[in-house]
């Protein structure tokens, strides 16, 4: 297509749209079926438009866009090519993020890719991770972060982060243009210092204020993935309020370090990482599993991962959502065995015992409050037998 | 006037007076079944012919005359196209074509109606020809769509009486014995043809790999058969999988299979014994797996499996999930191999497991089946036969068939198609009623007929996403404006009928866009 800027591309879900000229407007739609779906794409432009205050010639390519996605690739277009074209601003209800959330998986999905972002919410990750930087290629990030904010926008979310490009690299951009969009927080890559999060947390607030956003409702999540940012993740955690947790990935680590990924290499990080977390009373979050087609190495890490201390892991692909709430959600055994304990303090306590026994063994505090934080879970989770 | 379900049907229809549709199980046949000719074949008469053209002269084959197909072969069939050409070279004009269903390798007939050697169609269209009829292409009479079991239905009731049927035989021999699991080419039962040859006042057998005396087994036999021909080509059994038969890797989809593989498991019917129907198409296979797997690991054992034969319901087989497979068509080539070497993977005929004017139908024993649907309304009402946009582009293979019988029917549908929705107020085209679907299972929850409220009560105490339907309607309906509606003229292109040969719904032509 011979245009003066363009957004989107022909996969499947997306469509391309083209600026074909700035001055006079009109509109030509391809799709197949434009009998059935050329009014409603065309509604959806001219709505566009119309938000954007701008009229121009358009050419749209569909190949089966919804339509928050073809109003983020109109303005995506018309912004690259007349960058003075001020952002939409979604009219977005959102609950603030809250610190304490089971987040036993953060499934990333890719910020430019509709076909792998419709439907994503459904899936029962516990949250959505919405990919601005290495999943996105740099030409495309800036209409990746327009559809991440349409996408924001559109679709209800039980907690929607994004993860940004790097301040400095990017990451500015990100924010200004994704917090119209209202995520519950903002994940950050490649954190090293306290400074890092507090610069990301002042951003957050300057654009919370301008958005009408109730300051400190943005919750931060650093991601540690390299030397400095594992040795410094104690500072990290506790560096601002926003922090609701610190991820640990193993990728970028064993490549800063020059270290093979096993599970003995990556031991003292994670548990370092862990330790910095319990520290900071913020939560913990594992690394990724990269090999889909491996469920039993994924249960393995998972379960090291929930050993060490962490309540939740990164997942990749729908599938490991499953496996990895199998491992980080109390088993049946597990809340027997704590409903027995809590009920074995009740009965010493209403004894006027302070020693707590069960069969035949004495129950400290902290294997009392280990079964009371199971059984807090365990009725958090509900009930999610079916799969 | 009005059927059951309040769908406009024309009283008579080129010449025949239509019965509306009453209910799924609401009509009783009355009379007796139709009958052909009899005939002798005696001691030393030769049935072989030495040319398609030969046989069909000696059929006595004539303009407006009646001709069947099966299509075991799908879209790898050579033969409907090599008798249309046959027949074209003779001058025959005005056929009906009775073919239990056409595929995109039958483009070619498409000429063969322009040049007037097929003026009617009776059968399942699945492709260009449906297309071309959709978009004004002329027939004499509007097509007619009938089931698996509706179209043996219509064959013994007389509804429509076969001149020449031909049979395209994998394997055969001299006297007219027949099989499709067999021979250079097999394509998988051939069953579908039993009714034709047996009801058409003549049958040829085609074969491709004439063997001797007595090919077995006969599912076509040859007291049945009064030719048979020896071509080169029959067909070409790489096709026969038709593209529906990938495992689906989209994560959407996974999640509908797993879901509804979880609503079989909480329905109760999950017991030793379940028998199922394992459907073709991604999520309707990935269900199947998924099924396959609980059984495996809950240690049941599964009474008969009900193909289309897949690799994955042999498999379910010989790991002993399963105790039969009961096949009226194969869908790849292990299916075909197992039939051969497998005494528990068994032939049927579409009169056994379909036939609505029988003594009992196979889809009958059937506790569970995974079905697709084009789209499907608030009524349950589901669609196969036509898009959204009134073109008629599939046929109703086993639907109907297997929705009626089945005592868990579950519909397995994305929400959405790219823009296109699937939920609908009410579907472009009634193929199936919601009387007859229990629950519709999409990526966005679970929808229960309001009849099966002990299905509810199940599916929401074992946890599952139970919704209503109008309320997933409207999740999938937030995210694109409703796609613009065709406007129906008053000219029928398809009649649509129920398993008992009633009206459930016509297709008409679109005339124009709202």
């Amino acid at each position: 297509m011979s245009a003066q800027a363009t957004a989107g591309s022909l996969n499947k879900g997306d469509c391309l749209v083209g600026v074909t000229d700035i001055e006079a407007p009109s509109l030509d739609v391809k799709a197949d079926h434009v009998e059935l779906f050329g009014a409603g794409i065309a509604a959806v432009v001219s709505e566009t438009l119309e938000r954007l205050g701008v009229h121009m010639a358009l050419r749209v390519e569909d190949q089966g866009a919804l339509d928050y996605v073809i109003a983020a690739r109109v303005e995506a277009a018309v912004r690259s090519a007349r960058p003075r074209v001020p952002a939409i601003r979604p009219a977005v209800e959102r609950e603030s993020g809250l610190h304490d959330r089971i987040r036993r998986t953060r499934l990333y999905a890719p910020g430019n890719n509709p076909r792998l972002l419709v439907g994503i919410e459904l899936h029962g990750a516990d949250c959505i991770l919405l990919d601005l930087e290495d999943s996105v290629p740099p030409a495309e990030k800036p209409s990746a972060r327009v559809l991440v904010k349409h996408l924001l926008a559109a679709v209800e979310f039980s907690e929607a982060w994004v993860r940004i490009n790097p301040l400095g690299a990017g990451g500015e951009e990100d924010l200004a243009e994704v917090l119209l969009g209202r995520p519950h927080g903002v994940c950050l890559p490649k954190a090293e210092r306290a400074d890092d999060v507090r610069a990301l947390s002042e951003a957050l607030a300057r654009l919370e204020t301008a958005a009408g956003i109730e300051p400190g409702a943005t919750l931060v999540l650093p991601i540690l993935e390299s030397g400095k940012g594992v040795l410094h993740a104690e500072e990290i955690a506790g560096a601002d309020p926003r922090v609701a947790g610190i991820a640990f990935g193993a990728e970028d680590f064993t490549r800063d370090l020059g270290a093979r990924r096993t599970r003995d290499a990556l031991l003292w990080a994670r548990s370092h990482v862990a330790a910095a977390a319990a520290a900071a009373r913020v939560q913990a979050s594992d690394t990724v599993y990269a090999d889909v087609e491996d469920e039993a190495g994924l249960i393995a890490e998972a379960t090291e991962a929930r050993d060490l201390g962490f309540s939740g892991k990164g997942v990749i692909n729908p599938r490991q959502i499953g496996p990895v709430h199998r491992v980080f959600s109390p088993s049946e055994e597990e809340i027997t065995q704590a409903e027995r304990i809590v009920a074995a303090a009740a009965a010493a306590q209403a004894q006027g015992s302070g020693a707590v026994a069960l069969d035949g063994k004495m129950v400290d505090r902290p294997v009392l409050e280990r079964a009371q934080r199971i059984l807090r879970l365990a009725e958090r989770l509900g009930k999610e037998t079916w799969r | 006037m009005r059927n059951a379900l309040g769908r406009e049907i024309p009283e008579v229809l080129a010449g025949r007076t239509l019965r509306p549709y009453e209910g799924a199980f609401a009509t009783t046949p009355t009379g007796r079944k139709a009958s052909r000719p009899q005939k002798v074949v005696r001691p030393g008469e030769d049935k072989v012919l030495a040319s398609l053209e030969a046989a069909i002269e000696a059929s006595g084959l004539s303009d407006g005359m009646t001709i069947s197909f099966h299509h075991s072969f799908r879209d790898g069939d050579r033969l409907v196209n090599a008798v249309l050409d046959a027949c074209a070279r003779l001058g025959l004009k005005d056929l009906r074509l009775f073919p239990t269903a056409l595929f995109p390798v039958h483009e070619p007939v498409i000429e063969h109606i322009k040049a007037g050697v097929v003026s009617r169609i009776e059968g399942s269209m699945n492709g260009p020809v449906g297309a071309f009829i959709s978009q004004g292409g002329r027939l004499r009479e509007p097509a007619v769509l009938r089931s698996h079991g509706g179209r043996w239905r219509a064959v013994e009731a007389g509804d429509v009486a076969i001149d020449v049927a031909f049979v395209a035989a994998p394997q055969a021999d001299a006297y007219g014995n027949a099989t499709g699991i067999a021979g250079k080419t097999p394509c998988g039962p051939i069953t579908f043809s039993a009714v034709d040859a047996q009801y058409a006042d003549k049958t040829v057998v085609v074969t491709n790999d004439l063997q001797p005396y007595p090919v077995y087994p006969f599912e076509i036999q040859q007291g049945w058969a009064d030719y048979v021909v020896v071509i080169d080509e029959i067909g070409d059994p790489g096709s026969i999988a038709s593209g529906t038969l990938e495992l689906t890797r989209s994560p959407a989809r996974l999640r509908i299979a797993r879901l509804a593989a979880a609503a079989v498991k909480a329905s109760g019917y999950l017991v030793d014994g379940f028998s199922f129907q394992g459907g073709a198409g991604g999520i309707s296979l990935a269900a199947t797996m998924f099924v396959g797997q609980e059984m495996a690991r809950a240690g049941i054992v599964g009474g008969f499996a009900m193909g289309g034969g897949t690799k994955l319901l042999v498999d379910l087989l010989h790991q002993g999930v399963v105790r039969t497979i009961l096949d009226g068509q194969a869908f790849d080539l292990d299916a075909i191999a197992s039939l051969r070497a497998d005494p528990q993977h068994l032939i049927m005929d579409p009169g056994l497991y379909a036939n609505y004017d029988s003594r009992g139908c196979s889809t009958y024993r059937l506790d569970a089946a995974f079905l697709g649907a084009t789209e499907v309304d608030l009524d349950f009402n589901v669609n196969v036969n036509t898009h959204s946009d009134g073109q008629l582009l599939h046929g109703i293979g086993g639907h109907q068939d297997v929705a009626a019988g089945a005592k868990l029917t579950i519909i397995t549908v994305p929400t959405l198609r790219g823009r296109l929705p699937v939920i609908v107020d009410r579907v472009t085209t009634v193929t199936t009623p919601g009387e007859v679907i229990d629950v519709i299972v999409t990526e966005r929850g679970i929808a229960v007929n309001p009849r099966r409220q002990d299905l509810r009560e199940r599916f929401a105490s074992a946890g599952l996403p139970v919704r209503e339907i109008g309320e997933i309607k409207k999740d999938a309906d937030r995210l694109i404006r409703p796609p613009s509606r065709p406007v129906f003229g008053d000219e029928v292109i398809a009649l649509i009928e129920w398993r008992d040969g009633t009206a459930i719904d016509v297709v008409r032509k679109v005339i124009g866009w709202e």
